[in-house]
């Protein structure tokens, strides 16, 4: 069974994929795998950029949509044509020649990822470059267009280790997915930075403890030689935050919502007198 | 059946190197699938296809107890996988065109340029036209009255080069005016840093640039990418998305890595672990609060400033504010640069106390600006009081790394014999027997006119300058005296292009336009495969074709894995009427009874042969022509040696009198003697590094009188999903968020980046039309919104597809190089300013403008990939 793993950290945003799935099936007729793409609007590997935070504290992620090739693929049992089908290999295929454009499956798919070609009057998607892969090709157009190896495809078996870093996509849709994610883009950065407007200095090893309101989960770090802290991938909620250094008056920031990446901004430190 | 003598069907693979650089070199390996004289697709060439990897002795890189493996395909960036649209583009030439009102028998209405359409004609008329022009021109004004614009960046091609075929037809016409190349993407390091440490050509580093990566990854504690983006400007060139690995695994290595720059570019996005928002193009204001910083509290390497440095007293003097009373603080540097002091200080601090490289990839807001010799010669300044060329110490280029270096060898006899940026291998492959283009430094013409000038040399005809401006020319020619007209020798008359990008991707492209409409120019050829930016300015266009259609040989010679020689071969057949530029220049040598000269009695099957000779691969014992031959490409081994090659500029490290730079006294010269002797009045390149507020050339600074009308600050960087003018017809990259906006008429706009609180002072939502202008003229973009750029600063990637609405004022298509300043860098630095300069944004009065030009709102146009070719042609309106 073949399974996709998508690894977050590791993409550098070029689209490679996004446009390889366009340069394999726009214009080329892989018939009974998948009949043309349109030229544009299809994004069967859909790339998104995800820009989070504030200036100075800013980061793009890239999400990438795709057919999950579920398991319990809700689209198979909602094609009323019974076009879709999954393979052996765990690859969910619309047979374009069966399917009828009822747009069944469009409805069924919670994920979205479903199109439909107007000019063919079909439902197309992702087929994982199936009709490469039976000619002896190892991974699709994507992952090999890929330049960082954040695409990894293979056998299930030989990607358990990635594949135990990795999360699902809406587990809760329980429809067992085989695309997996390193790096989702459900937990946030918390960041700031604390400075000494006195002195006109950055204050570099301050301890900053950040607390979830809920869980009570505490973490601290030092801020670095710019003031800066950042707490990496927090879970959404609610959150406080406390600044102490020596010699200064601590601070504590109440009610962060954290629901995406957050630049807190700038605290200023005062001396403590006396 | 099938017909006898055609093709048998099937699939075939051919491979074509996909850079978009020219010049003969060529990267980004690809293969390409084909069936029945159609592209299937276009993918990575992976080296172990047809050799097993131990025959390349595959490299690795071991530090800090991590190993980085480089994949075994190459790193193609997105044009390469996409370069299929550019082929089928709806803006392609597919056959000779004449426009309407150019006649050469009798009016030639230049005034009509840019505006006036175009007849099909068959290359018949075409050729016999051309031919009959250049024998005019060259009889009435001598050789000097032909201009060829031959050079610049295009499909990489050897035999069929893309640009500069002309020149060896005009050579054996007796010459021609050469538009001198300027170093468009490393103006600053051209006219200030070889002050400073030579460094030639470029005055990046590329003499000293072998195994740096390896260096910085054994021990370099902190990157500083100034105005870098390694994510962008190495895509189009050498080596793809090789460097975006090298990022990905410093992170791993716990590498810091700073960002300095007004936008979170591309590499800042995914890479940076501190982003340092600065205003455009006032770096040298942050450098020298650095400096200032570090001389007040000893935080500098003194031995090796004593030992390595010549001039450093006048340098501090300045820093301190004994030169002109103004000590160069945090405080003074804040007010000038937007970054706050404790943040400068803070950096001064890391960057004294860590082993710090300063990292480079071209272009970028930080080197294009006014003044830019400033920064850059500024940067080697501060790296040499850390001890420049240190282990862990040096300045690192993404793009190149090495290659321009190695043509200085070449040309001064030492040999190709250096590292590479990555892991030598045994020998360079290089086939420039067979090239058939422009080479900068080869044969430079005495006639001459620098490309940042020819607007104005076009209309006042004439020029006095220092330095001919050419981007390989070694620094002691800036200081050589230049006119124009050669004594004795008439004006340009005729303009031959293969690179008609000028508007969009050079210095004040509105100039431009009003250029070529002066009755001086009696013709323009444009010889090019799309319909693009100063195409519309010709009298003639002749349609050559992409490398797809030829056949020709390539090699990999850049900084990347695994360096090839691979043979291309034809992957479909010309589209439409087209013909390579190499055979469109000889069919006009034909003309002009000079085919066997221009072609040296070589077929291409010939000079493709030439190329691999010259790539000394057969006589190595490595590669025999009949093995190229069979398996259509060769992946040199990696020398087993190369981990011995000194990294970076630790030799002169070691020893500065036995391995010296390149400048006059051999050291780094903080002060030039050689400035300060040959400029003693000029202020705006003095011969310590200054901050220049504004002078008679420029005045586009936050202080200046003008921002009261233009406040905001526009950066230009090398294009993300371009490269310069290429790819602007990729439908697949429209689709992309950053790639164009389309706004509420359907039209792509190329996109404008606004802070929000810009936007919101200007009721600009995202998606909105947006109206870019200052006293140049105006340019429609698309609203992008975003965290991503700093507040009182827009960014437009130059190179957008020129689409005026009024030539010459008013574009549509987002050329933002229409509006940019106008004069060069400096009164002694022919070089572009093309980015940090002031101009306003407000919403766009569409109605209005339609209702005024409604002309210009009507082309043909698809609504996926842009201009189409139709727009031009003549259907009998007056």
């Amino acid at each position: 069974m073949k399974a996709l793993v998508i690894d977050i950290n590791k993409c550098n945003g070029c689209y490679n994929c996004q446009v390889a799935c366009k340069d394999e099936h726009v214009g080329n007729d892989w018939t009974p795998i998948a009949k043309p793409q349109p030229d544009t609007g299809h994004f069967w590997m859909k790339v998104t950029d995800v820009v989070q935070g504030s200036v100075p504290k800013v980061r793009v992620r890239y999400m990438h949509d795709m057919c999950q090739h579920c398991d319990d693929a809700p689209c198979i049992p909602a094609c009323k044509a019974t076009a879709i089908y999954k393979r052996p290999d765990g690859i969910v295929i619309i047979d374009p020649e069966k399917c009828t454009g009822a747009k069944q499956c469009l409805d069924a798919c919670p994920y979205g990822v479903i199109y439909f070609n107007n000019d063919l009057n079909i439902s197309q998607k992702c087929s994982m470059c199936a009709h490469l892969l039976d000619k002896g090709w190892k991974e699709p157009r994507c992952v090999d267009a890929c330049p960082t190896g954040a695409l990894t495809f293979g056998e299930e078996a030989d990607l358990k280790d990635l594949i135990a870093k990795a999360e699902v996509l809406h587990p809760e849709y329980k429809a067992e997915p085989r695309v997996y994610y390193i790096g989702l883009l459900n937990k946030y950065f918390i960041a700031g930075a604390v400075y000494d407007p006195e002195a006109d200095e950055c204050l570099e090893g301050a301890t900053v403890t950040l607390t979830n309101t809920k869980s009570k989960k505490k973490a601290t770090l030092k801020t670095d030689g710019f003031g800066d802290f950042w707490f990496e991938r927090q879970e959404p909620g609610k959150y406080s935050l406390v600044i102490e250094k020596t010699g200064y008056l601590s601070r504590k920031v109440e009610a962060i919502d954290c629901a995406k990446d957050l630049n807190l901004g700038d605290f200023e430190m005062s001396k403590k007198v006396g | 059946m099938a017909q006898k003598g055609k093709p048998k069907s099937g699939e075939k693979t051919v491979i074509k190197g996909t850079c978009l650089s020219s010049f003969g070199d060529n990267s980004n390996v690809a293969c390409v699938d084909v069936k029945d004289d159609k592209i299937l697709r276009i993918r990575p060439l992976h080296y172990d296809w047809k050799y097993k990897p131990e025959e390349f002795n595959p490299w690795q890189y071991k530090a800090r107890g991590k190993t980085f493996v480089p994949p075994l395909k190459s790193p193609v960036p997105p044009f390469g996988i996409a370069y299929k649209k550019r082929i089928q583009s709806p803006n392609r030439i597919l056959y000779p065109l004449k426009r309407v009102d150019w006649d050469p028998k009798g009016e030639r209405n230049p005034q009509n340029r840019g505006t006036s359409k175009y007849v099909r004609i068959s290359w018949d008329e075409a050729l016999d036209t051309v031919a009959g022009e250049i024998k005019r021109v060259v009889k009435k004004y001598g050789p000097e009255g032909v201009c060829l614009q031959a050079e610049g960046h295009g499909e990489s091609k050897v035999v069929n080069a893309a640009h500069g075929c002309s020149t060896y037809l005009m050579k054996l016409l007796g010459g021609y005016t050469q538009q001198i190349r300027n170093p468009d993407s490393w103006e600053g390091w051209y006219w200030g840093a070889k002050h400073v440490w030579g460094n030639e050509p470029v005055g990046l580093n590329m003499e000293f640039s072998s195994n740096l990566y390896n260096d910085v990854a054994q021990n370099t504690e902190m990157i500083i990418a100034q105005g870098c983006d390694p994510e962008t400007t190495p895509w189009g060139f050498g080596g793809g998305c090789l460097p975006s690995l090298m990022c990905y695994w410093y992170t791993e290595l716990g590498i810091k890595q700073i960002y300095i720059c007004p936008d979170l570019n591309y590499g800042a996005a995914v890479h940076a672990d501190k982003w340092i928002p600065i205003l455009p193009n006032t770096d040298v204001a942050l450098q020298l609060a650095v400096a200032y910083q570090w001389i007040i509290n000893g935080a500098y390497d003194k031995p090796y400033v004593k030992t390595h440095v010549v001039g450093f007293d006048k340098f501090s003097d300045y820093v301190l504010g004994k030169e002109d009373g103004v000590p160069k603080t945090p405080k003074w540097a804040s007010a000038k640069c937007g970054v706050p002091s404790r943040i400068i200080k803070a950096l001064a601090k890391e960057w004294a106390g860590k082993r710090t490289t300063v990292a480079h990839g071209y272009g970028g807001p930080y080197i294009r600006g006014p003044y830019s010799s400033e920064p850059a010669r500024m940067e080697i300044c501060l790296l040499g009081m850390q001890g420049l060329g240190k282990p862990g110490c040096n300045q690192l280029t993404f793009v190149e790394g090495t290659m321009l270096g190695a043509y200085t060898r070449m040309r001064a006899g030492k040999g190709q014999a250096m590292g590479m940026l990555t892991p030598t291998s045994i020998i360079r492959p290089m086939v420039n027997a067979a090239y058939r283009g422009y080479i900068p430094f080869m044969w430079k013409q005495e006639s001459m006119i620098p490309k940042t000038m020819l607007h104005d040399v076009i209309e006042s005809g004439k020029y006095d300058i220092y330095g001919s401006s050419d981007q390989m020319d070694p620094v002691e020619d800036q200081f050589k005296h230049y006119t124009y007209p050669l004594k004795g020798k008439k004006e340009i008359h005729m303009l031959w292009t293969d690179t008609p990008c000028f508007t969009t991707c050079w210095n004040d492209g509105n100039a431009f336009h009003r250029a070529m409409r002066n009755d001086k120019i009696e013709f323009i050829l444009v010889q090019h495969p799309w319909l693009e930016n100063d195409s519309i300015f010709a009298d003639i266009i002749l349609p050559s074709n992409t490398k797809f259609e030829e056949e020709d040989i390539g090699a990999d010679h850049w900084p990347v894995q695994y360096n090839c020689v691979y043979l291309e071969e034809k992957a479909i057949e010309p589209r439409g009427e087209t013909m390579s530029d190499y055979e469109i220049v000889e069919a006009i040598a034909d003309k002009l009874g000079l085919k066997e000269k221009y072609n040296e009695g070589k077929t291409i099957q010939q000079w493709i042969k030439a190329g691999f000779d010259g790539s000394h691969m057969e006589e190595a014992g490595l590669c025999t022509w009949k093995q190229i031959q069979e398996k259509k490409y060769y992946v040199v081994p990696t020398d087993p040696n190369w981990e011995k090659i000194p990294a970076g500029m630790i030799e002169f490290y070691n020893d500065p009198e036995k391995c010296p730079m390149s400048t006059p006294s051999g050291k780094l010269e903080f002060y030039s003697e050689r400035l300060a002797k040959n400029f003693p009045n000029d202020m705006e390149r003095p011969p310590v590094p200054h901050w220049v507020e504004k002078s008679e050339f420029h005045d586009e600074r936050i202080s200046s009188e003008r921002t009261k009308d233009y406040p905001l600050l526009v950066i230009s960087n090398h294009p993300r999903w371009r490269v310069h003018a290429q790819l602007d017809d990729v439908t697949w990259f429209h689709e992309i968020v950053t790639g164009k906006v389309r706004g509420p008429d359907g039209y792509l706009y190329e996109p404008i980046w606004m802070h929000p609180k810009d936007a919101e002072k200007r009721s600009i939502k995202n998606g909105d039309i947006v109206n870019v202008s200052n006293e140049r003229g105006e340019v429609l973009c698309g609203a992008y919104i975003t965290e991503r750029i700093m507040p009182g600063v827009i960014y437009i990637d130059h190179g957008a597809r020129y689409d005026p609405i009024v030539p010459g004022k008013i574009d549509r298509g987002g050329a933002i190089n229409t509006i940019c300043p106008h004069n060069v860098t400096s009164k002694n630095c022919a070089g572009m300013v093309t980015s940090g300069f002031l101009a306003e944004a407000q919403l766009a009065d569409m109605d209005g403008l339609r209702r005024k030009y409604p002309e210009a709102f009507n082309r043909p146009y698809d609504k996926a990939s842009g201009l189409k070719m139709e727009r031009v042609l003549y259907k009998g309106e007056k």
